[in-house]
């Protein structure tokens, strides 16, 4: 016991938790009466937003379920719409990244200890009201007599299983990952067993027919069934080795995986870059030896706590020769790392500390280096898959190419910009609040054309501007233009005691946004910030309307006009909007966790 | 044996701290005329005192005489406009190097704690020993647990402020101040935001403080922390000094009406 501890109560010590008394639980007839039927006007309410539910689902339903319905133009067309023209003869390539990023995912889910316990009897409710709407679908849905009787059956299937749960044992529970693994293992086999081909409708009006009839196609059901095994594999052998994995590395190691991977899997596994070693060896891997040893040890020197005003001239010299490499014809690699240098130079005061520090920062820098210069040599070597058109993945893969990459060029920016605009220069705030609300006042639209059809056109001789990347760059724009004016909500909330703590301890203004003001704004700001990821990830649809095939555009203008599938349109744009909103949905939902989990920390 | 230590430090007689000869010491900060305005308002009307090395001065006042005012302009949280604060031989002007100079010198804890909500207590503590003085993380680590020690909370290092009491908090404040081996602390109204259990044993660690020989500025309201550990009272009111005096002095016949208003209000 402590001297000062002992007379005063710890909070935090035990929480003892005093539980609400349980709501009675009212049988069926008292609820409806209570919740529905309270009143004459609310029983009205009641019966009148019933029809118009019923009449939604039935529409809804007649619409899926009409035989003159082309689904085989949905499914048949998978692979169009997931990678546009990627050759199949090296598809392994796709299922290698889609088993990658399901690796990654498994065992964030062990690390981050994702999962919790349902009551069975809570399950069972969920089940039971499956159950009953399977049945609802049965009778209202335009089926033939056979496909009516096997939906029947299935529903009363999963009623009676529902029906069962609910006597399970009051207090027995379920792990949530349990059920997903369970949950996608029926998927598998429901596609090694099921006709999902031959449905409720004749399919006299697909001429061409592609894999045997009524039956899934070995290409899919084979490779998703080994993504299923490798995911659950991977979740097994992490839940084994969890405990002798120190979780803060092991998170630290993952978030920087899952930062990397899809850079990787783009220009290594996708696109297969051919390199050409004698260049690599002549040109490359020099200017990153030069560059990682030359900057290392200015940097080393720069973070020295005794470096003072002379580190800064330096720093200013090193961004003058990078500005100035854009006068004179030069590899763009030496551009981008003279000023990346030369922020790392002009941020070193901030960092500087004792030996171990200093190493750390150069260790930093040479890291960075290296990833640029592979990066920028894989962009710039010719790839070995061979695609019709300008770039090689399509379709859903190229929607999720240019939110990726919109979002990691958008969001440091963003943060910057926001800086910029609560800053105390005047200069720098009239820079941002000039762009952000210029940009905010434009459509996106307006952008994306501009970048894709004016931007070549301005560049000086002999740079070269791929649409993609310009449109993407469009798109860092805008998105980075509402992220800065959340990120500032976040600045704002951080109060004026907070920076006057900072500055007491003399930190000096870097120091102080950096370790202080940032990391509790931009934890403010994860509501509106994923927001706007879900914001740009839907946004990418425009690309469809400046021509660039991205998921919509092979659901909208390729898919439909194909001659077996002449006016598909309807089914194909609603599976692409069933795609949007998982992934939207999903997105929310993960940003809510994260919102209750670094809550933790707070006051 | 932690008992004995307590019954030692609150039951042994208070050094005579009014009667220590401190004439010959250090001046550590000097105030010389400073003007302050907030826009029309003119919150203080020339304060100057001198505070020598090891003093502590505490400052009273009703609420609004500038008392944080004042005190805030010593590390710079606020700008005087007029007159000169000097702090250890450290002018304070536009200089941002005498500034930081000045900051990592002088200790401050608020009435509101401020301590960082995001970072564990230790690191609340070793934060700034880390990045500002430049020390090895171990080192500062290993200081940060020496002085969570100090103010008598070992046991909380690893949690998050929010989970703390406020006294506690209060405590890892001081704490954090402390890292920076600071020659002056500052404290305004420090236990104005705590229930009244918990005065106690903030103003311990501060008593213990001015023991060990720290220079402080107190502004507070707690008489008894007045009474027993300043070695001189200055009492301010709309933004002058009416009133400086050893506590006896102070408590015993004021020579001013205000004061001798102010202490009647404040006592009864
Ligand atoms: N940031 C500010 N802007 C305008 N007026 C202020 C500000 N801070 C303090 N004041 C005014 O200055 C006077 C002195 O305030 P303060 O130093 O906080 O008094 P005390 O700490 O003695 O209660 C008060 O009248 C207060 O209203
Ligand atoms: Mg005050």
């Amino acid at each position: 016991m402590s001297e000062y501890g002992a007379d005063t109560p710890t909070i935090g010590d035990v929480p003892r938790i005093v539980t609400p008394p349980v709501e009675p639980h009212l049988p069926p007839r008292q609820w409806l009466a209570k919740n529905l039927f309270p009143s004459k006007l609310n029983t009205l309410l009641t019966i009148v937003a019933s029809l118009v539910i019923l009449a939604i689902v039935r529409g809804l339903l007649g619409f899926i379920f009409n035989p003159i319905r082309q689904w085989n133009a949905t499914a048949v067309n998978l692979r169009l719409m997931m990678t546009h023209a990627y050759p199949a003869d090296q598809y392994v390539r796709v299922w290698v990244s889609v088993a990658v990023f399901l690796v990654l995912t498994s065992l964030s889910l062990v690390v981050w200890r994702v999962g919790f316990r349902i009551l069975l009897r809570k399950l069972a409710k969920q089940v039971i009201a499956g159950g009953v709407f399977g049945l609802l679908v049965s009778v209202l849905a335009p089926f033939s007599t056979n496909a009516t009787l096997i939906w029947l059956a299935v529903s009363a299937g999963v009623l009676a299983i529902g029906l069962g749960l609910l006597r399970a044992p009051e207090e027995a529970t379920i792990s949530s990952l349990t059920l997903v693994v369970g949950a996608s293992s029926l998927a598998a086999a429901s596609l090694w067993l099921i006709p999902y081909g031959r449905h409720s409708f004749v399919p006299d009006r697909t001429p061409r027919i592609l894999a045997e009839p009524g039956t899934v196609a070995i290409t899919t059901k084979l490779p998703w069934t080994i993504m299923l095994v490798i995911a659950v594999a991977t979740y097994a052998v992490g839940r084994m080795l969890r405990d002798r994995i120190p979780t803060k590395q092991a998170q630290t190691v993952l978030l920087l995986t899952w930062f990397l991977a899809p850079l990787a899997l783009i220009y290594l596994v996708l696109r297969d870059p051919d390199f050409d070693m004698a260049h690599v060896v002549s040109t490359d891997i020099p200017i990153f030896l030069v560059f990682a040893a030359l900057g290392s040890a200015t940097l080393f020197w720069l973070t020295r706590p005794d470096t003072g005003e002379i580190g800064r001239v330096i720093a200013m010299v090193i961004l003058f020769l990078g500005f100035g490499s854009f006068l004179t014809p030069m590899r763009m690699v030496i551009r981008i790392l003279l000023i990346l240098l030369a922020m790392f130079s002009l941020a070193a005061p901030t960092f500087s500390g004792d030996r171990q520090t200093r190493r750390r920062y150069a260790t930093t820098w040479t890291v960075v280096t290296l990833f640029l210069c592979w990066l920028i040599t894989a962009i710039n070597t010719p790839s070995t898959v061979d695609v019709p058109g300008e770039f090689f993945m399509g379709g859903f893969s190229l929607t999720l190419l240019v939110a990726f990459f919109t979002l990691i060029i958008s969001f440091p920016l963003g943060v910057v910009l926001a800086l910029a605009r609560t800053s105390t220069m005047p200069v720098f705030r009239l820079l941002a609040t000039t762009f952000i609300e210029f940009v905010r006042g434009i459509p996106l639209i307006t952008i994306l054309i501009f970048f894709s059809v004016m931007v070549p056109l301005f560049l000086p001789d002999g740079m070269d501007l791929p649409e993609l990347t310009a449109v993407t760059i469009g798109y860092a724009l805008f998105a980075s233009a509402y992220l800065a004016e959340n990120v500032r909500g976040g600045l704002q909330s951080v109060t004026r005691g907070q920076h006057e703590a900072a500055e007491a301890v003399g930190m000096t203004t870097s120091q102080k946004t950096v370790f202080i003001v940032l990391p509790q704004a931009l934890r403010v700001a994860i509501p509106p910030l994923v927001g706007q990821v879900i914001a740009t990830f839907k946004e990418t649809s425009l690309l469809y309307i400046i021509g660039l095939y991205d998921l919509l555009f092979v659901a909208k203008a390729l898919v439909p006009n194909q001659t077996e599938f002449m006016g598909s349109t309807r089914e194909n744009l609603l599976f692409v909007s069933v795609i949007y909103w998982i992934i939207a949905y999903n997105l929310s939902k993960a940003s809510q966790r994260l919102e209750r989990r670094v809550g933790l920390g707070e006051r | 044996m932690n008992d004995m230590d307590t019954d030692a430090r609150t039951d042994a007689e208070p050094p005579a701290r009014s009667e220590r000869d401190l004439s010959n010491a250090a001046d550590m900060i000097v105030c010389e005329e400073i003007c302050k305005w907030y826009g029309d308002f003119q919150a203080l009307e020339g304060v100057s005192a001198t505070i020598k090395e090891q003093e502590v001065v505490v400052v009273l006042g009703p609420s609004g005489s500038g008392k944080s005012t004042w005190i805030r302009c010593i590390n710079r949280l606020e700008q005087h406009q007029e007159g000169r604060i000097v702090v250890d031989g450290v002018e304070l002007t536009n200089d941002l190097r005498n500034i930081e100079k000045v900051r990592s010198e002088v200790g401050m804890v608020f009435q509101q704690f401020n301590l960082f909500p995001h970072l564990k207590v230790r690191d609340n503590v070793s934060l700034a020993p880390i990045w500002v003085r430049k020390k090895p993380k171990a080192e500062a680590e290993e200081q940060a647990q020496a002085l969570l020690e100090l103010v008598g909370i070992p046991e909380q290092a690893d949690k998050f402020p929010g989970q703390l009491s406020g006294g506690q908090q209060q405590r890892v404040a001081i704490a954090r101040a402390l890292a920076m081996e600071p020659k002056i602390m500052l404290f305004d109204e420090p236990t104005s935001a705590l229930d009244p259990e918990m005065i106690k044993e903030v103003l311990d660690v501060m008593k213990n403080l001015a023991l060990s020989g720290m220079t402080m500025m107190v502004v507070t309201h707690e008489m008894g922390f007045a009474k027993e550990v300043a070695d001189r009272i200055i009492f301010m009111e709309e933004g002058q000094i009416v009133e400086v005096g050893t506590p006896e002095h102070f408590f015993t016949n004021p020579t001013e009406d205000r004061t001798k208003l102010f202490l009647s209000q404040i006592l009864a």
